[in-house]
């Protein structure tokens, strides 16, 4: 998901620095050419409509519709000389950059050519020659007006040519803009698709991952309870039976020994024998099951004391051949982890008295400066790929947990099972 | 309580909220006053170009017996389409409110094509001579005093002109006491040449003056022996790319000299600005009244000049074709205006109108200059096509002495706001209450004399100025008056509006003041009065004397 985030940020980036370098063109392309095009060729229509003003004007003087003398039209045509010459400093200022000088300086040079010869015009004319200076209009100044339309026209032309080839550089930019988007929303798609069933497949995942927990947890909480009425059961059982038996049988041996106190008092030393045994046994019994519930050595004497003591009694209680091995310094262990060490040993030596059919097995303790490691292995029948999902397991795998550790049930190398303990210690310090 | 009485309430209450009340009503007092006024275009299907463009009304004293009259210009049927005679008209006030048509009594029963009038004095004989401006010849009419008019036309000098004139202006362009006369010309123009122009592209309608050339406005110079002289291109007036509509007196430049302001349709305005020696020089684009603010030279139809910001200096407003709104021009230094039509709330009311007549005047006498302009289209396909009415309401923006003006046309009452293909418009007090009122004509239609009842208790002061060295009208006098409110100011002119001439008196609002404490009246001929703690009235202010009420 990462990486898909990370893709589409580049695209975006990569998209927003393309469409940046597109905009700055096309902003030059507006200011240097489409702009200064559009302003030269407003200039332009201004001094083409001031021309027309003339040739309007000219006409007007030729056809003697007026009652008025030809020096009449003077101020008209100051006004239009005031305008063009305003125009003609602005077209000077904004003619597009590719015009030539020569080109710029002919419209100016036919411009004062023109006025000269309506100064000569009105010359005549207040000389009282109209019938000269009406020739003059007709020969002279209509054609030069005509000749200065035509250029302004022409220069039109060129700013209207000049700008349909700005205008399809600008649709090219903004066609190449145009298709860039779809693309950068193709490709957002896609990756925002392949994101969403990445992350649609994911969830499901997870959510049958938490149901299997969920039902394994339940299971266990199950075998949990289970377990511990078994075990209050077996505790009764053993209350009831031997230390109910026994401490009756000790009532009964505590009464004869009182009667034979008065009757026969060589007896009473047998009986208080006899008592002393079987007060003896019940202590060892207390011992065995105190033991069993939680191993008090373990808190007293440490880990490998606790090993030493327990290996025998098991071989002991279930024939099976214990071989014991031990590498490393050894080192007093948290009792936190020795507990868990103790009880991960005695669930796998358990699961071998009543799975494996095995008749020895092995005990290895290795211990390292960063690690303590337990290997228990039998060569009996293996896990044989079963589900390694029964309660000893899985409370093996607790708490290896609970120390950070690692627990493996691998196979043998004689064919039977082994589970192996790996868990981290602290390093010891120097002092 | 149901949602239906709660809504009957609701919209109840909401009835029940006072209207606006502008301060003054304006009564339809046309019927009463006996003004039954029926303009001729003479259309009968051509659609000829003039037709559209009529008529043009005044308020002037023929009579001299001090109570205003009202001349109302018509046209005619066109040569070959004959159906019926008609008429100017002169309604002669008889002091009730009613007036009596005495057109053939005057001698004025003249058939012509009438566009405009200008009335002014031209022989400084005491008693108004008119100016009717024509599609044709224009005519002269001196007024001999005796109730008559004598066309003198010919007599004058201005005879043998034919031309599609529109509004006129009598001023002392050099002056020399005596009135000259401005006419301004639309365009070239004749029923051989006529143009087929069409909005929808199926029918005709009135074209709009791209199709025709333009034409040259005439200045006539007053030789004082009853004639005049030619004096276009001497003056520098002489233009024929003008297509000129309306005509307004300006100082412009403040000099004392009659700057003159013509507005132009779709071609630049011009302001001739007096340079003293019987020339004049366009300053228009220098002064910003030329185009628009965007640079476009617009349909400039009415205009006229006002200190309508008491600032002491003169404004002007121009109406324009539908979709370029009314230019209201404030003065800036260096002899420049800005159009301040949108920021002063003028512009956008008046977009979609189509504005002819239009003048400053203060409606509710508070003070300020209010401003009034008629509306109406060219041609009634227009609304097809350009989504805006051939019959247009009028404005009457309301100035608040802020900047600011809102229209209270729809307020001011008895359907003035009513949509009327309106055309001319000029105002006086006909029934001399101190207050304004108004009198509109239309195209092909009546023309409606609005009578001004104030209901604010505002009061005027009226000055009515008659020059002795100046010219008799006192036109181009300028007459400045305080109150502790501020100050200001007004001109005496004709010319103004559209094709038509208001009264020469002038009226000061002055609120709820019983007087003003000072009078300033700059003469034409440069002499000055000045008259303190005058009482609202009307007075007669002769050049060189005192007040005298009248």
């Amino acid at each position: 998901m990462l990486a898909g985030l990370a893709v589409i940020l580049t695209a975006v980036g990569v998209y927003a620095i393309y469409t940046i370098v597109q905009l700055r063109a096309l902003e030059d392309l507006q200011a240097k050419t489409i702009d200064r095009n559009r302003t030269d060729s407003h200039v332009l229509l201004r001094l083409q409509n001031n021309l027309n003003s003339i040739a309007l004007t000219l006409r007007d003087m030729l056809d003697g519709s007026e009652p008025y003398p030809l020096t009449a039209w003077r101020g008209q045509f100051q006004r239009i000389h005031t305008d063009l010459s305003d125009a003609l400093a602005q077209e000077e200022k904004y003619a597009p950059l590719e015009r030539s000088a020569d080109q710029r300086g002919y419209l100016t040079r036919s411009v004062a050519e023109f006025w000269d010869a309506l100064d000569r015009l009105f010359g005549l004319a207040a000389a009282g020659q109209e019938q000269e200076a009406r020739t003059l209009i007709r020969l002279s100044l209509q054609s030069r007006q005509e000749a200065l339309s035509t250029l302004v026209a022409r220069l039109l032309v060129q700013n209207n040519e000049t700008e349909q080839v700005a205008a399809e550089r600008t649709h090219g930019i903004y066609a190449r803009a145009e298709r860039n988007v779809y693309l950068l929303l193709a490709a957002m798609l896609v990756l925002i698709a392949a994101t969403g069933v990445y992350l649609v497949q994911s969830n499901r995942r997870m959510f049958e991952q938490v149901a299997a927990l969920s039902e394994l947890r339940s299971e266990l909480a199950q075998q949990l309870i289970s377990v511990q009425e078994s075990s209050f059961r077996s505790i009764s059982r053993e209350l009831h039976d031997d230390f109910g038996q026994i401490l009756t049988a000790v009532g009964v041996m505590l009464q004869r020994a009182e009667r034979h106190i008065a009757q026969r008092p060589e007896d009473l030393r047998a009986d208080l024998r006899e008592a002393e045994e079987i007060v003896q046994s019940t202590l060892e019994k207390v011992r065995s099951l105190s033991r069993a519930l939680h191993p008090v050595i373990l808190d007293e004497m440490g880990f490998e004391e606790a090993l030493d003591q327990y290996l025998p009694g098991f071989q002991k209680q279930t024939g099976i051949e214990i071989h014991y091995e031990k590498d490393g310094p050894g080192r007093e262990l948290d009792r936190g982890v020795s507990i868990h060490l103790y009880r991960v040993m005695q669930e796998a030596l358990s699961n071998i008295a009543r799975h494996s059919k095995s008749a020895r097995a092995a005990v290895r303790v290795h211990f390292s400066p960063e690690k303590v490691v337990l290997e228990v292995e039998d060569e009996g029948v293996g896990f044989g790929g079963q589900e390694k999902q029964g309660l000893g397991l899985v409370s093996m795998r607790e708490r290896a947990e609970m120390v950070k550790g690692r627990v493996e049930f691998l196979d043998g190398s004689s064919g039977g099972a082994l589970v192996r303990l790996t868990v981290p210690l602290e390093p010891v310090s120097s002092t | 309580m149901t949602r239906r009485t709660f809504l009957l309430s609701a919209v109840s209450a909401a009835a029940a909220v006072p209207a606006f009340d502008p301060g003054f009503r304006l009564v339809d007092a046309t019927a009463a006053a006996g003004i039954r006024f029926q303009h001729n275009s003479g259309a009968f299907g051509a659609k000829y170009l003039p037709e559209t463009m009529g008529s043009g009304c005044a308020f002037l004293d023929y009579d001299g017996d001090g109570w205003l009259d009202i001349l109302i210009v018509n046209g005619m049927d066109w040569p070959g389409h004959k159906r019926q005679r008609t008429t100017m008209h002169l309604y002669r006030n008889n002091h009730n409110g009613t007036f009596t048509d005495v057109t053939e009594r005057a001698g004025l029963a003249v058939e012509m094509y009438g566009m405009g009038v200008a009335v002014g004095d031209y022989d400084n004989d005491g008693f108004p001579d008119i100016l009717i401006t024509a599609v044709g010849q224009n005519r002269l009419f001196r007024n001999n005093g005796r109730g008559r008019f004598l066309d003198v036309t010919e007599k004058a000098g201005l005879g043998g002109r034919n031309a599609f004139s529109a509004s006129a202006m009598w001023f002392d362009y050099n002056r020399d006491g005596l009135l000259d006369l401005l006419v301004c010309n639309y365009v070239k123009w004749s029923p051989e040449h006529d143009v087929f122009c069409s909005v929808d592209g199926k029918r005709k309608s009135y074209c709009t003056p791209e199709a025709y050339h333009g034409s040259t406005c005439w200045l006539f110079r007053n030789r004082g022996d009853g004639t005049f002289e030619d004096v276009t291109a001497a003056s520098g007036i002489f233009d024929t790319t003008s297509k000129s509509l309306g005509v307004a007196l300006v100082d412009y430049d403040r000099d004392g000299w009659p700057d003159v302001l013509v507005t132009n349709d779709t071609q630049p305005n011009k302001l001739y600005r007096n340079r003293r020696d019987g020339t004049f020089e366009d300053v228009a684009v220098r002064a910003g009244v030329a185009f628009s603010e965007d640079g476009k030279a617009r349909a400039g139809m009415g205009v006229d000049t006002a200190d309508f910001d008491n600032s002491g200096a003169t404004g002007i407003a121009i109406t324009n074709f539908d979709n370029e709104m009314m230019g209201l021009y404030r003065p800036v230094p260096q002899g420049t205006f800005a159009d301040i039509a949108l920021k002063a709330g003028v512009g956008q009311p008046s977009r979609d109108s189509l504005g002819f007549g239009c003048a400053f005047l203060d409606a509710n006498l508070d003070g300020n200059l209010d401003l009034v302009a008629v509306n109406g289209h060219i041609d009634e396909t227009a609304r097809h096509v350009r989504n805006v009415g051939y019959a247009q309401p009028a404005h009457l923006f309301l100035n608040n002495g802020k900047g600011g003006f809102h229209d209270v046309a729809p307020a001011a009452g008895s359907g003035f706001a009513s949509p009327k293909v309106g055309r001319g418009l000029a105002y006086g007090d006909f029934d001399r209450d101190g207050d304004l009122d108004i009198l509109v004509t239309t195209n092909q239609g009546p023309a409606f004399l609005y009578r001004n009842d104030i209901t604010s208790g505002n009061r005027s002061l009226r000055l009515r100025l008659v020059g002795t060295k100046s010219n008799r009208d006192a036109i181009g006098a300028v007459a400045r008056v305080w109150t502790p409110d501020g100050g200001q100011t007004r001109m005496v002119k004709t010319g103004s509006s559209y094709l038509s001439q208001s009264e020469l008196t002038l009226t000061f609002g002055l609120a709820q003041r019983d007087h003003a404490d000072r009078v300033v009246i700059e003469w034409p001929s440069g002499a000055v009065q000045e008259f303190k703690n005058v009482r609202t009235a009307q007075y007669e202010c002769v050049e060189g004397q005192p007040l005298r009420g009248v």
